[in-house]
């Protein structure tokens, strides 16, 4: 089966260059044959990726260890479910992964554009078979997933302990769909800057793909920091590795472009700003793939370091030189109309929301390169650590969320201080109580009393955009509350869709601001029957016990929790915290425990335990508001999918833009 | 009688808010220079020393939030910090300190001196240029709007030169605005 995946690699790297040369040479001499054989070519390379993947995912699954991959990254005793996500767990299995999602996504997009943008399409389809070309010459040519190993071991050496968890096998897909259907707006850019048709129609063709990814570089980061919460046991989810950095800076990009786009599409302005966010976006992916491959930067989430980095900087480099170029080559056709009757409107309330977006993006990429930057300039290795990264951001998010209640509700065009005062008086009063009442409360952190306040405010624009939408119809058509507001969101699915995203990114926001500020955490030592008091909660231990398997050995403590303090507390669960020890590879990993309610959780780890006093370490955590980070989470994926949903407007209009098949291009 | 903007007050306006617009991410800016100064006289706190150090087991959390199993750095970090705190000394010379002993990589973030400076500014002064740049751009497609260079969209109907149409115009837009 090896000998199939490699031959299959092979034969998609070199399908992959004939269809490169193809679409270029048939998009040159407008030649239809050519064209078809370079979009057979892109399905090829899509079978023949699939292929691969499935020969890897065979191998695993059958534990044949004389391959070097199955015996690095499984063992016998691995579960299947581990087993399936190891096809990703390693460097090989990954970058193979990636060219798969990859060459899915060309094959959707040849799907989706069979009859349609067919002077484009040539370009598209050249410009993703690059990538994936570049993907697979490092598998063919560096690292070869199906290598053989001249002996066959008797065990596998086992997936890394802190990746068998639940989240680690939807993390990486997500992020990696994320990051890798960025290739698509990007691709679509090059073909709008080849051809010269440089209008709408490849920003509406792209508008849906830019979304997706979008939307799965939000699950990916969030998937991320679920795992890094339950599995790591420090407390937290976010600690600005270079790594989370790299998956972080794309999404804000990407975010800006999703923004300013609306205004190319409203008012025809910012085609080249809108240009360059698509470029920055897919190179930030390509960034980042370099920095978990190079070793250049340290960081926990790396790969095994190896001599790949170099291939991606060329890589990176090539890609920015020639978009660049072909963009300043584009210019003179890139004129937009730039009309501004107001700086109080949409449009400018949308500059300064891009400005803030890729001013984060800036400041997270700054960190990330400083240590490199400060040892090139002064020999000295320094650490730009989470510190850094939350002093500097805190208050360029609250500026981010401030505007988020601002751009949904100011005119286009031009507001008129009338407008303003009636659209803005009732959330900026609700803003500003929200906060006196944080204040009140005993919140005496200044970022976080201003977050409360910007962030209320932010949901109160939200909730009086529905409560008025829902008002008018419910006066002008006479329907019932709940039809009313199915059928405001049903007619504008984009504008609904996108406040209910902003709900869900403000409520991470929220459970980003009261985890950080709000924390409570105590370290001690207890003998069985000992109790922590903290947070209104009591935490007693109970006992060890061990459970033992083939895989893993497992010490657990019961820790009752108790809601209350003294006699009055009232017992309403218990958590289980523990601490493994992984035979293959021989490991001990720490799992937390957490008891979660909407308001706060629970977050217990074992930390040390001696067997013959039964004395264990403790550290206790309440975490407030995290899960409203997740249940924003849920609310996001609501509303990307409210936005996704194709509106009846738009049915025909599809159907219209559709060429009829076999035309030749003009 | 409804009042018609003139284009110089519109012009003035709009420079007053290119102004704002500065003053912001000036008053953005500030926050991070006045966070990363320390106070001289700050009493040291065992927290607010684990936070300033970076833990060296390449977990690249700081001191405080590493509890890997019998870390070989951060506990004896953590106990390193305890007896300075006891021995009385301010958290500017618990960093020294420990600065000199591991080296500036200890530190959880940049220094605010010399070359490390750049760290903490450039971020604020990009985004600074930024918002120039972006009042720059608004200001000059305000006066291009303005002089009517740009044309209408083909099809456009020629703007009304009356001001009561215009204003009720500008009424029913914005009222449209808010309603759809």
């Amino acid at each position: 089966m090896s000998e199939i995946g490699r031959l299959a690699i092979i034969l998609g790297f070199l399908v992959a260059l004939w269809g490169i040369a193809a679409s270029v040479l048939g998009a040159v001499r407008r030649d239809a044959r050519l064209i078809d054989s370079g979009k057979h070519a892109a399905y090829a390379f899509s079978a023949l990726t699939g292929i691969a993947v499935l020969a890897l995912l065979y191998l695993l699954l059958t534990r044949d260890f004389n391959v070097e991959y199955v015996a690095s990254y499984s063992s016998s005793t691995l579960p299947i479910w581990y087993t399936i996500s190891a096809l990703w767990g390693g460097m090989k299995g990954s970058l193979l992964w990636w060219t798969f999602i990859l060459a899915v996504c060309n094959a959707v997009v040849q799907v989706q554009n069979h009859d349609k943008n067919r002077d484009q399409m040539p370009w598209v389809t050249a410009t993703m078979l690059v990538v994936g070309a570049f993907f697979l010459s490092l598998l063919v040519f560096i690292t070869d997933p199906f290598e053989r190993l001249p002996f066959t071991p008797r065990e596998g050496s086992d997936l890394n302990p802190l990746l068998q968890n639940y989240w680690m096998t939807i993390h990486p897909p997500s992020l990696y769909v994320g990051f890798v259907s960025t290739t698509v707006p990007f691709a679509f850019a090059i073909a709008a800057l080849a051809t010269g048709k440089l209008g709408d129609a490849w920003i509406r063709t792209t508008r849906r793909w830019a979304l997706f990814s979008w939307f799965f570089l939000s699950l990916g980061n969030l998937f991320g920091a679920a795992w890094a919460y339950v599995v790591l046991g420090w407390g937290g989810y976010w600690a600005w590795d270079p790594v989370e950095n790299a998956a972080f800076m794309p999404w804000l990009t990407a975010t800006a472009y999703l923004h300013s786009v609306m205004i190319q599409e409203k008012k025809d302005m910012l085609k080249v700003w809108n240009m360059a966010l698509v470029i920055l976006t897919f190179a930030l992916t390509i960034f980042g793939t370099f920095l978990t491959r190079s070793g250049v930067i340290s960081s926990v989430h790396s790969f095994t370091q190896s001599g790949m980095g170099p291939f991606f900087m060329y890589f990176l480099i090539a890609i920015l030189v020639i978009s660049i170029g072909m963009l300043v080559w584009r210019l003179p056709l890139l004129k937009s109309r730039n009309e501004l009757e107001s700086v109080f409107s949409r449009e400018a309330a949308f500059l300064l929301n891009n400005l803030i977006l890729v001013g984060i993006a800036f400041t997270v990429f700054w960190g990330t390169i400083f240590p490199v930057i400060s040892e090139w300039v002064r020999g000295v290795k320094i650490t730009v650590g989470p510190p850094f990264f939350n002093k500097v951001n805190a208050p360029l998010g609250i500026a981010l969320v401030f505007l988020m209640g601002v751009g949904p509700v100011i005119a286009w065009r031009k507001a008129s201080a009338a407008s303003l005062w009636r659209s803005f008086a009732t959330p900026m009063g609700t803003g500003v109580v929200a906060g006196a009442l944080a204040f009140v409360l005993g919140a005496r952190n200044f970022y976080a009393v201003v977050a409360i306040s910007v962030a209320t405010f932010a949901l109160a624009t939200v909730w009086i955009e529905f409560w008025r939408g829902m008002r008018v119809r419910q006066a002008m058509m006479g329907e019932k509350p709940w039809t009313a507001l199915s059928r405001l969101i049903g007619k504008n699915r984009r504008r609904y869709g996108g406040y209910i995203v902003h709900v869900g990114v403000v409520m991470i926001f929220m459970g980003i601001v009261a985890s950080s500020v709000f924390k409570l955490e105590v370290q001690r030592s207890l003998h069985v029957g000992d109790s922590i008091e903290i947070g209104g909660y009591t935490v007693r231990y109970d006992g060890i016990a061990i459970e033992n398997d083939d895989h893993v050995e497992r010490t657990f403590a019961r820790v009752s929790v108790w809601d209350g303090y003294g006699p009055e507390a009232v017992r309403v669960g218990e958590v289980l915290p523990e601490k493994r020890f992984y035979k293959k590879p021989k490991q001990p990993t720490t799992e937390v425990s957490i008891w979660s309610t909407l308001g706060e959780d629970l977050y217990v780890v074992l930390g040390s335990y001696d067997p013959p006093t039964q004395l264990a370490v403790f550290q206790v955590f309440v975490n407030p508001l995290i899960s409203w980070m997740w249940i924003g989470g849920l609310v996001l994926t609501i509303g990307t999918g409210v936005c996704m949903w194709p509106s009846y407007a738009e049915r025909p209009a599809t159907a219209t833009a559709r060429v009829p098949a076999g035309s030749r291009p003009a | 009688m409804t009042e018609q903007p003139t284009a110089t007050g519109d012009r003035h306006r709009v420079r007053s808010l290119a102004s704002a617009a500065l003053l912001l991410a000036a008053l953005l800016a500030l926050p991070a220079p006045m966070l990363v100064v320390p106070a001289r006289a700050e009493i040291a706190t065992q927290y607010q020393l684990e936070t300033d150090l970076t833990c060296q087991c390449g977990c690249g959390l700081t001191v405080h939030s590493c509890n890997h199993l019998n870390c070989g750095s951060g506990i004896p970090l953590k106990k390193e910090i305890a007896e300075h705190i006891a021995a009385g000394e301010t958290r500017e010379q618990i960093l020294a300190h420990f600065q000199t002993k591991y080296g500036e990589k200890i530190l959880s973030s940049p220094t605010t001196t010399g070359f490390n400076i750049a760290a903490w500014t450039v971020p604020f002064v990009a985004i600074a240029l930024g918002g120039l740049l972006i009042g720059v751009v608004l200001v000059r497609w305000r006066r291009s709007t303005d002089a009517g260079e740009t044309p209408s969209r083909t099809g456009d109907p020629a703007p009304s030169d009356d001001p009561a149409l215009r204003a009720r115009l500008e009424r029913e837009l914005d009222d449209l605005e808010r309603r759809s």
